[in-house]
């Protein structure tokens, strides 16, 4: 489950589509924005993302990115957010 | 609509994608995530949040730094809580942290905008330029 090559971090998103994944950034563009990274782990569990990432801070890991490859929610689902905090 | 944010941690930084949502009183950030870069939940202060649907509890975690937008906050309170897994975020982005600059949206375009508030007239004008781009 796991590569050691840079790339783009789009491709990355592309391969692995509706799986959660960890990357360690290797680059970032000219606003700060990541580009380019390790893909570390790709599953459709978000919980062993959170502990890999973890893991990798541990090992010496400096900045990670985590994100879902595909929708918001599922196909057909609509989204209703918002909260508000009572004091 | 998701937006890359980086959060600071006590062991590192993590770049995640959190929701735009100006429904959102405060903003939200998943307490798993929020575990696991370090920051300690079980000394959080206990909160009620209030949904559309009902309420439920979280915990406010202070974050070191949450970069957004081209928009930086430093110490900011943030609710700790678990975010549905299907979900396909780490967070939400709130008012908390949106008000801290005016806030445009061309939906045709697909343009997300900020600007700083005005401090004068002269100012006002060159913001006037970056918005008139965006219409």
């Amino acid at each position: 489950m796991t590569e050691r090559k840079p790339e783009p971090i789009e491709e990355i998103r592309k391969r692995f589509k509706d799986e959660w994944l960890l990357i360690k950034v290797t680059k970032h563009d000219k606003n700060g924005f990541p580009i380019e990274g390790i893909l570390l782990l790709h599953t459709a569990d978000r919980e062993a993302v959170y502990e890999a990432l973890e893991a990798a801070f541990k090992q010496g890991e400096q900045e990670l990115l985590t994100c879902f490859a595909g929708p918001l929610v599922p196909e057909g689902w609509e989204v209703v957010l918002g909260a508000v905090v009572t004091l | 609509m998701r937006i890359w944010a980086r959060l600071i941690g006590p062991r590192g930084a993590v770049w995640c994608e959190m929701v735009l949502d100006t429904g959102s009183s405060k903003t939200v950030v998943d307490e798993r995530l929020l575990a696991r870069m370090g920051y300690n939940l079980l000394e959080a202060q206990p909160i009620v949040i209030a949904t559309a649907s009902g309420r439920t509890e979280a915990s406010i975690v202070t974050v070191r730094q949450l970069i957004a937008l081209g928009m930086e906050a430093t110490n900011l309170p943030v609710l700790a809580m678990p975010l549905w897994q299907s979900l396909g975020v780490d967070g939400l982005l709130g008012m908390d942290f949106l008000r801290r600059r005016n806030l445009f949206c061309n939906f045709g375009k697909g343009i997300l905008l900020t600007l700083p508030f005005a401090r004068n007239f002269l100012h006002r004008c060159q913001l006037v330029t970056h918005l008139f781009a965006a219409l």
